[in-house]
Parts: structure tokens; C-alpha cells; sequence
């Protein structure tokens, strides 16, 4: 324990100031992102989805970079700082309510300068209040639960104690049990049989300040097994760090039950970004190393059991890959004068980028399923433009929130068009009309969205059952409209059912944008199997070069 | 007061109202493959319109001469008419005009050409207008005023079936910038003052009859009201399923002429529209 962290400890909570919070934020970000992968984990559909832990720990990252160099004490002042960076940085919708909950926070804390009890208490009431507000439909068994059973138990636990370990146990716990209760709420959760995700990150930030205070580390992750379907390492590309330049992943058996926690703290002598999960006795490790330690995971695993598989990458190059997989390109946007309407569009690949600005979109913001841009990065987007009259199309229902947040914080006049896929966004395109009514476009946009069904082709990243339908991990599946209606064994399979399904047959219009793992051979291969199976329809390929995403298809 | 009336055959009036009236249609020409035919005479728009996509080089249109505009008036004057009322296709779109108002100046002020700023029925609304003029025995001036009100609120929109060849007649600058687009588009089009200007597009050939549905409905009650096609008769007959119950007049349902056709391709829909004054 650190000389430092006791002292806090020692504090009552009326000596709570500026600099106090600022050591909590750090915690609860420190915490929050050791843990991001069991966050990204609670996905309720099996598809690489904008993942809950990732944009937590960015919005969070935002939050406390706005804060770090600030040497006030005033916590109020504080307060106000973190929910101006966790509103820029906000990604995705748990991202977009947590700095909600931070501006309600914020809001309580106005003129305050050294914290107390009751002011604790009326700041998470009033950041539940806040949260609420910021989501057009509650809906219990979220994150807003989980932050209203903590505003709750600040209420009581305030008046009980001011010791700032004994509150915070308090609302940890409250944080726990109603993460907990999560399934029983929100029928979705229990079908997939996870708990909230949103819920469960906001838990891990609370848990981290309280850690903090008890001065138990923060930068190890528990020592966890996920399912191995859960293992995301692809998105572990996202947080390497300096230094670690190998990526090994190694399968293997263990001889004897696996001592998790000293297994662990082994591999945390050797590199970051430790994942383990497990399925049917095989056990998978996943780590980022220097390059000189890049054999030391294999020979320690080595001795623990038999090693069925080995797969080192330099990570480097594989960053570089990244970037040239995603270079843009030469995108040719619409031009807009002053007085005319912009669209801003998101998109997760370059193809279909490039398809909007043909259609006349002004700006691109990079994004989609995986990778939710912040509320900065959108209003970044706006504020580029020559033009005050904006129509976003967000094109992916984990970034509407946060586009609507770019909406409350610019001055400019900007339209949310709540599309919530690719084939949404492009046929409402169709209306745009740039020297119309911006109100009037918009509500012609908005109408529109209903006018074709979307198809997402991926492959299951681990097993469930929702609605009827048993995934198993590796399968190929395919959601209409968002929800999960085929499973099948092949891309080919899932697009015919899928096509079926959607009764594709009533059209007059197929159009396929294929990603980025399939080549244009393989797609258009797929598209001439379509082609023969709806001869009275008109079927278009195209190029979408989204990730993790076989097909994106549209039918009108 | 005898008041004769004369247009082009890219007015696209039907034959039996043009005989009703006595209107004179001068027809456009069209060039196809070295041999030209007039609009709408020489050569049938089925036929026309299933050869178009094939056509290579693609066809062309070319104004009637001036000659051809003199003999008309020359006839309707010595029959006894003391005035011409000439109505054609805008001036900003086609040579029609032009060689209308220099066959004009030979018989000074006795012949009147006007700039409908409009194509087909856009210019046929205000032709029947002043027919109805004519008929009620309407001064000049009060036929020309009644003329201008249609002129200015007639409204022409189309869906086209691609932007090939409303590009390739190089009449319409964004045209060009539009075929840059990915995805295959049928574009909706309003034709206002010798503009063609970009309403939008649709994706299928439903989404685009349910936007002129939607536009129908939006001028509604209206006085007039034509179908456009070209060569899409069942498209037509869909658009006019779709309005016939709540306009509370009889639309007509056209195949436009060749010399239209020519520029916006086959399997176009569309509709011309008087909305009631108010």
C-alpha cells in the first residue's frame, strides 16, 4: 500500500476536494479498463457489436485527459471539467449515458467546493436524474438501473457514515446487486444469459474508486476465464501499447486444474493484454509482449500442460495492415455551400463511404459495429462544415445517442436521422434535397427509414439461444433488421435463408455490400447463387469493405 | 376575331383534343441512325422506345425549320386568322422556339410565340387553356394572361429510369456530376422554368411512384392532371390507380413523345399537374 492512498483513506468525506475526485476518476478508469473485456463480453447478441467496455473505458479515457493536468481544488470546478471531457468523449450508448450521469453529477457539484455527505447523495440523484433525461425510452435493466440503485443507497449510506470507504462499499455493492438482478428486468439478458453490460461497467468504476481507497492495485485484471467464444482478441489490437510488439496466443490443456491467480500474476511478468478463456477443457491465452519475451508465454505454458497450438504475429505489422486495410482512399464528398443542408454519415467501411458521398453526403465519420465514434469525433464532423444545417445519419443504433449528444452541444441546426443500419442511412439518402427545409428533409428522411430491411451476415462469436434461434459459436448468422433469424453454415446459406426470410421474393431490389474478408470473386459468387434464386428481382453488388461483416444487404 | 393556335408535337396532346380544337402541331424531329423521322408521324413510340436502348449511335432531335413554322402561319393567316398564339417547348431545352420566333418575324406583330418553360403536358395545359380561350371567345390579352397563370403553375416531375440519357443530352449539368453515383438510381426530376431540377432519387421503381403519389397529393384539389410514361404503361396505370380516387378529375395517361423520350430514356414516369387556383 502506498503512503498516499492512505492518507486519502484516513480522510472523512468532508475533506473530499478537487484532487481527491480527480485520484478516484483515475481509479475507476484504471479499474474500469483492466476489465474492459469482460465488459465487451456481455454482448447479448453473438455478433461483433459496438462493444460496452471498449467505449466505457474511451469515454472515461476522455473524461479524466480533460482533468489531468488541473491542479484546482475546487471539486466543484473538477466535476464540471470531467463531464465536459466524458461528454466530448462519449461513444455509444452506455458512453453517451455515463457522461450523462457525469453532467447530473457535475450539475449537483456546481459552486461546491469541498464535498460532503449529503452533497454525495444529491449528486448521484441528480446524475440518475440526468441519465433518465438523456434516453428518449428508459428502459430498466440498464445502466440507468444500476445508477438509480446507487442513487438510492448514497441516500442512506450517507446518513449513516461519513467515512468515504464505508459510503462507497455501499454503492458498489447496491451497484453489484442490481447488476445482478439485470436479467430478471430486461427479458433480452436473461434469454442471452449474460447480465447488463452498461450496468456492469458502471459497477467496475465504482468498484476501482473503492479499491483505490482500500489501496488494493488497479491494474491487474482479476484473474477470469471467459468462454472462448468471448475471446475478442482482434479488438485487443486496439489498446496496444508501447513497447509490446508480439502478439502470442497459445491453446492448450492443462495437466491439472489451472491456478488462475498465480497464472496470472506469471503472465502479468511478461506483457499486457492478458485474455484466458476456456471451452470443453481447452484453454486459449492471449497476451501482448516485447519483443524478447516473446517465447517466455510458450515455455511457461509448456510446463503447466500440453500445448496444442501457437500463434505468434508482430503486431506492428499488423497495425500497418489495419491501416491499409482502412486507408480511405480518395472519397469524393458533396460539396455544400452556406445556406444548404449537409449529411453527415457514418461509416464502417470505405466502400460504402464512398457510396454515400456519391449520393451526395458531406462528411464521413469513421465507425460503425465495432468501432462507435465519440460525440467529439461527430461534432467534429459538423463543425467542419461550411454550412448550419446538418442532417446526421448515425447508421447504427449504438451511435443515434451519441450523435444526438453532438446535437445538444453544437450551435449549429442538426437534424438526427435515427437510422440504425447501412441500408437505412443510404435510402435515406434517396430524399435528401439539399436547398429544401432542413425540418422538412429530415421528416422525409426519417420516413423512409421503413422502406427497405436490412440483412447483417457475421459469424456468431460465441453460443446462445435468443428468440428461438441456437447459435453455435463460429456459425455464420444473420440478423434482419436487427434481430438475430438465421444460423447457418456457410455465408451462402445464411444470405439465402436470411433472404428468404425477409421475403425477399415481394421485392423489387437486392443489393449486397460485401466486407472486407470476403473477396470480390467469393462475393460475387454469393451474388450470382442470389441472382438464380430471385430471377424477378434486380441484385446489386457493391464494395462495402466494412469489417467482420460477410454481407450487409439491403432489401426494398 | 379569329385566333389561330399552334404548337409542337413535344406538347404531347393527344390527336383527338388537337382535331377538337383545331390546334396546329408543328412535329420535332428525330434523328435516328443517319434517317430523320418527325415526332410522333413518321415513327410509332412503341416502336421507338423498344429500339432506343439498343440504338447505337443513340438518337438525336433536331427543331422543325423555320420554314415549316412560316408555312403553318402563312396557312392560318390566309385562312382568315387575324392572330397566331405559337406555344412550344422551353426555349433553355430546345431549338423549338427559336425557329418558331424567326419564322415569326416575317408576319410581325399578328403572330404572338411563347416560352412555355415547360415539356410535354407542361406546355400542353397552357395550349388547351388558350383552346378554351378561343373557344369562349376570349380577347388576346385575357387569353395570354390565362395562359401565364397555367405557365407559372403547372408542375412537371418525373421518375427516370436512369440518368444515361438526361447525361448523355448534355442539357443538364448535374446530370454528369450524378452518374459518379455507386449505387443504380432512378432520379426525380421537376422540370420548372426551362430547369430540370433534381428532386431526389429512388432506388426501386415503387419507392419512386410512391414520391410522385406523395408530390400528387401534396398539390391536390388540382384542375389538370396528366400521366406521364415513356413506354411504361403498367408503371401508368399504377400511378393512376394510386390517385384517380381522390383527385376528382380525369387524368389522362400519355406516352410521351419521341422527341422527349429521346433525352429521358424508356421506362420513365411521370405527371403534369395544374393545381386549383387559390
Amino acid at each position: 500500500m502506498n503512503p498516499e492512498t492512505h492518507r486519502i483513506e484516513k480522510l472523512p468525506i468532508e475533506m473530499f476536494d478537487g484532487q481527491a475526485l480527480k485520484k478516484l476518476v483515475e481509479a475507476g478508469l484504471l479499474w474500469l479498463r483492466a476489465n474492459q473485456q469482460t465488459v465487451n463480453s456481455l454482448n447479448v447478441f453473438p455478433v461483433p457489436d459496438g462493444d460496452t467496455g471498449t467505449n466505457m473505458v474511451l469515454t472515461m479515457q476522455a473524461a479524466y485527459k480533460e482533468i489531468e493536468q488541473l491542479g484546482h481544488r475546487n471539486i466543484g470546478q473538477m466535476a464540471s471539467a470531467i463531464s465536459q471531457g466524458a461528454l466530448m468523449g462519449a461513444r455509444g450508448n452506455s458512453g453517451v449515458i455515463l457522461s450523462q450521469l457525469w453532467r447530473g453529477f457535475a450539475r449537483a457539484l456546481h459552486g461546491v467546493e469541498i464535498l460532503d455527505g449529503p452533497t454525495v447523495a444529491r449528486a448521484l440523484a441528480e446524475a440518475r436524474d440526468t441519465a433518465y433525461k438523456g434516453v428518449v425510452r428508459p428502459v430498466e435493466g440498464t445502466i440507468l438501473t444500476v445508477a438509480k440503485e446507487v442513487a438510492a443507497a448514497a441516500e442512506i449510506a450517507v446518513r449513516e457514515s461519513n467515512d468515504p470507504i464505508a459510503i462507497l462499499e455501499r454503492l458498489v455493492k447496491a451497484a453489484d446487486a442490481a447488476v445482478q438482478r439485470t436479467p430478471e428486468l430486461l427479458p433480452i439478458l436473461k434469454q442471452a444469459g449474460v447480465v447488463d453490460s452498461g450496468g456492469k461497467g458502471l459497477f467496475f468504476l465504482l468498484e476501482g474508486m473503492l479499491r483505490f481507497l482500500r489501496g488494493e492495485p488497479l491494474d491487474a485484471p482479476v484473474a477470469v476465464v471467459q468462454p472462448l467464444s468471448a475471446l475478442k482478441l482482434e479488438d485487443a489490437m486496439e489498446t496496444i501499447e508501447p513497447g509490446q510488439d508480439f502478439e502470442v496466443v497459445v491453446d492448450f490443456v492443462p495437466y491439472r486444474e489451472l491456478d488462475l491467480p498465480a497464472f496470472y500474476q506469471r503472465l502479468e511478468q511478461m506483457g499486457t493484454s492478458i485474455q484466458v478463456g476456456e471451452g470443453d477443457g481447452l484453454y486459449r491465452m492471449h497476451i501482448h509482449v516485447p519483443t524478447e519475451k516473446r517465447y517466455e508465454p510458450i515455455d511457461y505454458i509448456m510446463e503447466l500442460g500440453t500445448v496444442t497450438k501457437v500463434a505468434i504475429e508482430n503486431l506492428q505489422a499488423q497495425v500497418n495492415g489495419l491501416d491499409r486495410n482502412q486507408s480511405p482512399g480518395r472519397i469524393d464528398l458533396a460539396a455544400v455551400e452556406p445556406g444548404q443542408i449537409a449529411v453527415v454519415a457514418v461509416s464502417p467501411g470505405v466502400g460504402i463511404a464512398r457510396i454515400f458521398a456519391s449520393l451526395g453526403v458531406a462528411a464521413i465519420v469513421e465507425g460503425g459495429q465495432t468501432m462507435n465514434p465519440s460525440t467529439k469525433d461527430i461534432l467534429e464532423a459538423f463543425e467542419n462544415l461550411p454550412t448550419d444545417k446538418i442532417i446526421i445519419l448515425p447508421n447504427n443504433k449504438n451511435i443515434i445517442l451519441a450523435a444526438q449528444q453532438a446535437k445538444e452541444v453544437t450551435v449549429k441546426q442538426v437534424e438526427v436521422i435515427p437510422s440504425r443500419n447501412i441500408p437505412q442511412g443510404l435510402v435515406a439518402m434517396m430524399h435528401l434535397n439539399p436547398d429544401g427545409d432542413l425540418k422538412q428533409v429530415a421528416e422525409k428522411m426519417t420516413r423512409a427509414l421503413q422502406d427497405v430491411t436490412a440483412i447483417e451476415i457475421t459469424t456468431a462469436t460465441r453460443s446462445v439461444e435468443i428468440d428461438g434461434v441456437a447459435v453455435e459459436t463460429g456459425q455464420v448468422i444473420a440478423l434482419i433488421d436487427g434481430k438475430l433469424a438465421v444460423a447457418a453454415a456457410t455465408v451462402e446459406e445464411a444470405c439465402l435463408r436470411a433472404l428468404e426470410a425477409a421475403r425477399a421474393a415481394e421485392h423489387e431490389l437486392i443489393t449486397l455490400f460485401y466486407g472486407q474478408d470476403l473477396t470480390a470473386a467469393e462475393a460475387n459468387r454469393i451474388a450470382d447463387l442470389v441472382r438464380a434464386a430471385y430471377p424477378n428481382q434486380e441484385i446489386e453488388l457493391q464494395d462495402g469493405g466494412q469489417p467482420h461483416y460477410q454481407f450487409i444487404i439491403s432489401v426494398e | 376575331m379569329k385566333i389561330g393556335l399552334v404548337t409542337d408535337s413535344t406538347a404531347d396532346l393527344p390527336r383527338e383534343l388537337c382535331e377538337r380544337y383545331d390546334i396546329q402541331v408543328v412535329p420535332a424531329l428525330v434523328n435516328i441512325q443517319g434517317q430523320s423521322y418527325e415526332d410522333g408521324i413518321d415513327i410509332s413510340r412503341e416502336e421507338f422506345y423498344n429500339r432506343l436502348p439498343r440504338l447505337i449511335p443513340p438518337p438525336t432531335t433536331s427543331a422543325p425549320s423555320v420554314g415549316s413554322f412560316q408555312q403553318r402561319y402563312r396557312k392560318l393567316l390566309d385562312s382568315g386568322c387575324t392572330a397566331i398564339l405559337s406555344i412550344h417547348a422551353a426555349s433553355s431545352l430546345s431549338g423549338i422556339f427559336n425557329a418558331a420566333r424567326l419564322a415569326a418575324e416575317e408576319f410581325g406583330q399578328r403572330v404572338h410565340v411563347l416560352d412555355s418553360g415547360q415539356l410535354s403536358l407542361g406546355i400542353g395545359f397552357q395550349v388547351l387553356e388558350a383552346a378554351e380561350g378561343i373557344l369562349h371567345g376570349l380577347s388576346l390579352n385575357e387569353i395570354l394572361e390565362r395562359v401565364e397563370r397555367i405557365r407559372r403553375t403547372v408542375r412537371v416531375m418525373a421518375m427516370l429510369d436512369s440518368l444515361e440519357y438526361l447525361r448523355r443530352s448534355g442539357r443538364v449539368s448535374w446530370a454528369k456530376a450524378m452518374i459518379g453515383a455507386l449505387l443504380n438510381l432512378r432520379p426525380i426530376v421537376e422540370l420548372r422554368d426551362g430547369v430540370v431540377h433534381r428532386l431526389g432519387q429512388a432506388r426501386t421503381r415503387l419507392q419512386g411512384i410512391r414520391r410522385l403519389v406523395e408530390a400528387i397529393h401534396d398539390l391536390a384539389p388540382l384542375e389538370r392532371l396528366a400521366i406521364l410514361h415513356t413506354n411504361a404503361e403498367s408503371a401508368a396505370l399504377a400511378l393512376m390507380a394510386e390517385v384517380k380516387d381522390w383527385v376528382q378529375i380525369q387524368p389522362f395517361i400519355v406516352n410521351v413523345t419521341t422527341a422527349i423520350g429521346t433525352h429521358v430514356g424508356p421506362n420513365g414516369l411521370g405527371f403534369a399537374a395544374v393545381p386549383v387556383r387559390g
